[in-house]
């Protein structure tokens, strides 16, 4: 509610000497065309060479809007007005939303901000057949010399850890490198301005800290790095500079230390480190003991054939086992396995946690709970019997998965609409009450009229949620359940995995983060080179 | 069996030494000549050498899929069109009607299909073996502008990303409960409920990777560097130089006598 006029913000969310900014922006107010209300307003940042900030913003704060505004992404006039100014190289361009206007070129303006999106994936040009030649496609757009591009490209690719990667295909990098290639395609012109969205989402323990290696390296070159996230990320404490984001405004900033310090500085929206310890304090009840177990898997092994790797995924899940493994045994040089004699019981009301590194195949172990993928060696039982044959829209009666990307289970045209989806065929007239709890229990209750594409992440997350909770599943197999979501949404989703369990579902949570894993499950185990074993 | 194979052996060697652009002026004066030349004797052989080349070169299996799915259609059209309806048709050899099959028709309809299926195969060939990346790179290398050739290479690349993507929908859906049974009614309401996330899905990205591209220059006016280096030789420009006169003077030999008859 911080009214103040334009630039009030101005004179605190200086970052000390910016006497020349690299990049200096005040946003009185931007509004996207036809909405009734402004994205942003009062907010007013610089940023000096060689400065690191944290811009911190709770889901739907409007955090993600500025970055893009200020990396060139949504030009000012094309998709919103903006009233104010932005600064890039002593270059001050004034909006007042009218027709007067200046346009911004992104192409220049990208020589300058390098920008990150959340999403690593969507900067790829596509059209590139390896790694090198990606990083190397803003460059021959300028029209630089072969040599100085492979200088370049190579440089580029030992910053960021990709040499090996150089020759391949960049549509079969896993989720890491692939934010690492967007990285590299973003400084690999030596802009002086870095802004990454959310860079540290999904990364594990040493891909956090690799990143932060990065960071500081640009930051002694002299790039101002600029970093937005929904949580106090550890390596965002090395930091200068802390500026919160609520509502679409600028309601503090300072140091982290005096910004840790003072809790009401920062909203209990974000996320903060050992936020899960408080979550904790009552530790889920155990499970009943002697209870048959509702999901078993008995010495289950798995590798992706050589051949085609990426159609094999999908294409035989629906099927039976013995089409499945007919064509794991048919691959003559299978890729090293994935998944080697794993055991794994789980009880109803118990709560497991499954840990490990970036790839070490953790979601591969999930997609073998609900017959996705099929074993090449060993059974999947849930509730006793064996789903080899079944298909999985069937075991999904039993079994609810949450994926990553929430947006590819969802399809109705309203959230009410999604989360009552196909439960009255299941569950007839108590299908209404359930949905409503559903919603209930994910904080969703006031949006059912609104379109789940509408929804900020953090919300479309607990919709999909949602929709799994709503059909009370024997097994509950959540993938990474916490990336994406915002301090609130991660309190959400830790009560509705207890109350879950508390009303006797088996819950296996897959997750990186193990600050989390260790508050909310009974039990963690760790897969380690295609074993399961006590973490 | 062994000739085949030895063939397959020695075709990827020989193309990777072969500049996109040698590829394409090959294909395209192929097609020019059999055009300007409209003789069966010459189209048949062209077709069948464009067979032998896609055999070799070990692209027949998905060539005559394609191939078929052009040349069936169109050479029945043409069969219908010139073997019933020609007038300067004179042996008759059946008649309902208006509709009479003549000799001549039948001939004519025969040169033009092999004519067709000619160019078709020669241009398919081309596009089946040729490597995209290289051909992405060479045309920019010659200055063509960075649009056409994305929008060339995005044709190649697009499709499977779709089907990649529709399948992580699928595969999420199903996790929800969904059932896809055979039956078309079921896949019917299935398409429906994919095609609303794919699709939204496909918009935003568009929007995301166009101002990605955008920032990233692609949009810029000045002259292009490629990073891909694309092998060429003097002797496959003199080659290229003497494929395009070729086809040129193919057309003039043919249009000039026309017109001065006229």
């Amino acid at each position: 509610m911080a009214g103040g006029g334009p630039g009030s913000g101005g004179s605190t969310d200086r970052t000390g000497t910016p006497r020349n900014p690299a990049l200096a922006a005040d946003i009185r107010d931007f509004t996207f065309h036809g909405a009734p209300a402004p994205a942003l307003r009062d907010v007013a940042l610089s940023f000096a060479p060689g400065s690191f900030t944290a811009i911190l913003g709770a889901s739907g704060s409007g955090k993600s809007t500025l970055g893009k505004l200020l990396a060139g992404w949504l030009p000012p006039g094309g998709h919103g007005r903006l009233a104010g100014f932005l600064e890039v190289a002593g270059t001050r361009l004034e909006f007042d939303g009218g027709a007067g206007d200046p346009r911004i070129n992104p192409a220049s303006w990208g020589r300058h901000v390098g920008f990150v999106p959340q999403d690593p994936g969507t900067v790829l040009s596509t059209v590139r057949a390896t790694v090198a030649e990606e990083l190397a496609f803003g460059l021959e757009n300028a029209g630089m010399e072969r040599s100085a591009m492979r200088a370049a490209v190579d440089r580029t690719a030992g910053l960021l850890g990709l040499r090996g990667q150089l020759g391949q295909d960049p549509a079969r990098l896993s989720g890491g490198q692939l934010r690492r290639l967007a990285i590299g395609c973003a400084i690999i012109s030596g802009p002086p301005v870095l802004i990454m969205d959310e860079p540290f989402a999904s990364l594990d323990a040493a891909g956090s800290h690799e990143l932060s290696a990065l960071v500081r390296r640009l930051l002694a070159d002299g790039t101002a790095v600029v970093i937005l996230s929904q949580a106090m990320d550890a390596p965002l404490l090395e930091a200068h500079h802390w500026v919160v984001l609520e509502d679409g405004t600028a309601t503090a900033s300072g140091a982290p230390h005096r910004m840790t310090a003072d809790s009401s500085l920062v909203p209990a929206a974000i996320r903060r480190p050992g936020q899960e310890a408080v979550l904790s304090t009552a530790r889920p009840a155990g499970p009943p003991p002697n209870s048959p177990a509702a999901l078993q898997l008995n010495g289950v092994s798995f590798a992706y054939p050589a051949a085609g790797g990426d159609r094999i995924r999908g294409s035989r899940a629906p099927r039976g086992k013995r089409r499945g493994q007919a064509q794991g045994a048919a691959g003559l040089n299978p890729l090293p396995a994935v998944l080697e004699d794993v055991h794994l019981a789980v009880h109803p009301g118990e709560i497991i946690a499954v840990t490990g590194p970036n790839g070490a195949g953790k979601s591969t172990l999930l997609r073998h709970f609900n017959g996705l993928l099929r074993p090449t060696a060993g059974s999947v039982l849930v509730g006793g019997a064996d789903i080899s044959g079944v298909p999985v829209g069937r075991t999904a009666a039993s079994v609810g998965l949450l994926f990553q990307h929430p947006r590819d289970q969802l399809f109705e045209r309203t959230v009410g609409r999604e989360v009552r989806f196909g439960l009255d065929r299941l569950f007839g007239a108590t299908a209404e009450e359930r949905a409503a709890a559903a919603l209930e229990a994910t904080g969703l209750s006031g949006h059912a009229g609104e379109h789940p594409a509408e929804l900020p992440a953090s919300a479309q997350r607990l919709l999909a949620l949602a929709t799994v909770l709503a059909r009370r599943p024997a097994v509950l197999a959540l993938d990474e359940p916490t990336v994406a979501l915002d301090g609130i949404g991660l309190g959400l989703l830790d009560a509705a995995v207890r109350q879950a369990a508390a009303e006797g579902a088996a819950v296996v949570l897959v997750t990186h983060d193990l600050g989390y894993a260790r508050s909310a499950a009974h039990r963690i185990v760790a897969l380690d080179g295609g074993r399961l074993v006590p973490a | 069996m062994t000739v085949r194979s030895a063939a397959g052996i020695v075709a990827p060697a020989r193309r990777e030494r072969l500049n996109p652009l040698t590829l394409l002026a090959a294909a395209g004066s192929t097609a020019v000549m059999t055009t300007a030349a409209a003789s069966w004797a010459l189209s048949l052989a062209v077709a069948a050498a464009c067979l032998g080349l896609s055999v070799a070169g070990g692209t027949a299996r998905r060539l005559l899929p394609a191939a078929a799915a052009v040349l069936v259609p169109l050479g029945l059209s043409l069969l219908v069109l010139h073997g019933l309806f020609f007038p300067e048709g004179r042996t008759v050899l059946a008649e309902w009607g208006p509709a009479r099959i003549t000799a001549e028709g039948l001939g004519f309809a025969v040169q033009r299909i092999l004519l067709l299926a000619a160019v078709v195969l020669a241009l398919l060939v081309f596009s089946f073996s040729v490597s995209v990346p290289d051909l992405v790179a060479a045309l920019s290398a010659k200055g063509v502008q960075g649009r056409f050739a994305f929008v060339l290479a995005s044709t190649l690349t697009l499709l499977p990303a779709i089907a990649a993507r529709a399948e992580r929908i699928r595969q999420a859906q199903e996790s929800r409960g969904l059932v896809v049974s055979r039956r078309l009614l079921s896949r019917a309401a299935a398409f429906r409920l994919q095609a609303v996330p794919l699709v939204l899905s496909l918009v935003e990205d568009a929007a995301t990777r166009a101002t990605a591209l955008e920032s990233r220059g692609f949009s810029a006016a000045g002259p292009r560097t490629s990073y891909r280096e694309v092998a060429d030789s003097r002797t496959q420009r003199i080659l290229r130089i003497v494929l395009v006169l070729a086809a040129v003077a193919a057309i003039v030999v043919r249009v000039v006598p026309a017109g001065a008859g006229a």
